[in-house]
């Protein structure tokens, strides 16, 4: 039988998360959850798990990544789609290696002959990867792909 | 409405509020500014330091002008809701943040020569900016961003095949 679609949203605050609501038409068809960063702008979104930042220090981190692995063990995404940052390097590692979800990665518009830390980290077990620049296609490997942009 | 923001970026932008908070009593336009993480506080516009991003959304919306640090989300809704908007990049050697890709940004999109996105470098050119763009007679329109759509229709694509 086939496993029942459930897509995991992830972002952190910020361009990051103005970027994934831009996209999230691709996802209307399916069941979704999102997983973002608890900010004044972050807040008031449906379906949607609330982390403290764990870019700040090791100990935001070490808890962050416990709750993580929780909501996905509760959620048991099939897909996860990120538009980073840091965020999108646990939930993507823990959702491949343990959960087998396939992994959608977005690389911000704010990146544009660099890649993000963020991007070099998840690039090597990211099914799709897109850029929203060209420059950036020579910077990453064989599967980077670009088919435009949001800006 | 000129609606100012700095973001959510983790350091102040003191650079653009204060030279805002100057130039405003010469602007015959009300200003609302999202300071962020900024210090400085304002005398001569109203202000708060985060809103949720509706609400953001919604004074963009309503604004005659943006004016805004080079970030993404804002630059994007602004295209997108056909609002002209004035990018005044963050820079490193200020601590405005962490390093000068605000700048590349910048860059980038002036190469792009889009309509009523304007770049300013210097705080003191922004004064003659906002007045320019205030007294431009046509104005940016909303449209569909054929980009976007293409991002739309490849990760709908890759979830179809994929469950």
């Amino acid at each position: 039988m086939k496993k029942s679609k459930k897509i995991g949203l992830i972002c952190s605050h910020g361009g990051h998360f103005t970027q994934l609501l831009e996209v999230r038409e691709a996802f209307e068809n399916c069941p979704t959850f999102l997983l973002t960063y608890k900010e004044v702008s972050t807040s008031n979104q449906e379906n949607t798990y609330y982390i403290a930042s764990i870019g700040r220090n090791p100990v935001a981190f070490f808890f962050g990544i416990i709750k993580i692995f929780f909501i996905l063990l509760k959620e048991r995404p099939t897909i996860l789609f990120s538009t980073g940052s840091e965020i999108a390097i646990p939930l993507f590692y823990f959702g491949k290696l343990i959960f087998g979800a396939k992994l959608i990665y977005l690389e911000s518009c704010a990146q544009i002959f660099r890649p993000s830390m963020t991007g070099k980290w998840v690039y090597p077990i990211t099914d799709l990867f897109l850029v929203q620049w060209e420059p950036l296609l020579k910077k990453y490997g064989p599967k980077v792909k670009y088919v435009g942009g949001l800006i | 409405m000129i609606f100012v923001t700095a973001g959510n970026h983790f350091q102040g932008f003191e650079r653009l509020l204060k030279e805002v908070d100057e130039i405003a009593p010469r602007i015959p336009h009300e200003i609302v500014i999202q300071k962020g993480y900024s210090k400085y506080v304002p005398h001569n516009t109203k202000y708060f330091d985060f809103v949720p991003l509706k609400a953001a959304m919604e004074y963009i919306q309503k604004s005659d002008l943006v004016v805004s640090h080079a970030g993404m989300g804002t630059i994007i809704l602004c295209k997108e809701y056909g609002i002209p908007i004035i990018i005044f990049p963050r820079r490193e050697k200020f601590k405005e943040h962490v390093n000068d890709h605000q700048m590349e940004i910048a860059k980038a999109i002036e190469e792009r020569k889009d309509d009523h996105i304007y770049i300013v470098y210097e705080e003191d050119q922004l004064e003659v900016k906002i007045a320019e763009v205030l007294t431009r007679r046509e104005k940016p329109v909303p449209g569909t961003n054929v980009r976007r759509v293409n991002l739309i229709i490849t990760i709908k694509t890759f979830i179809e095949d994929h469950n």
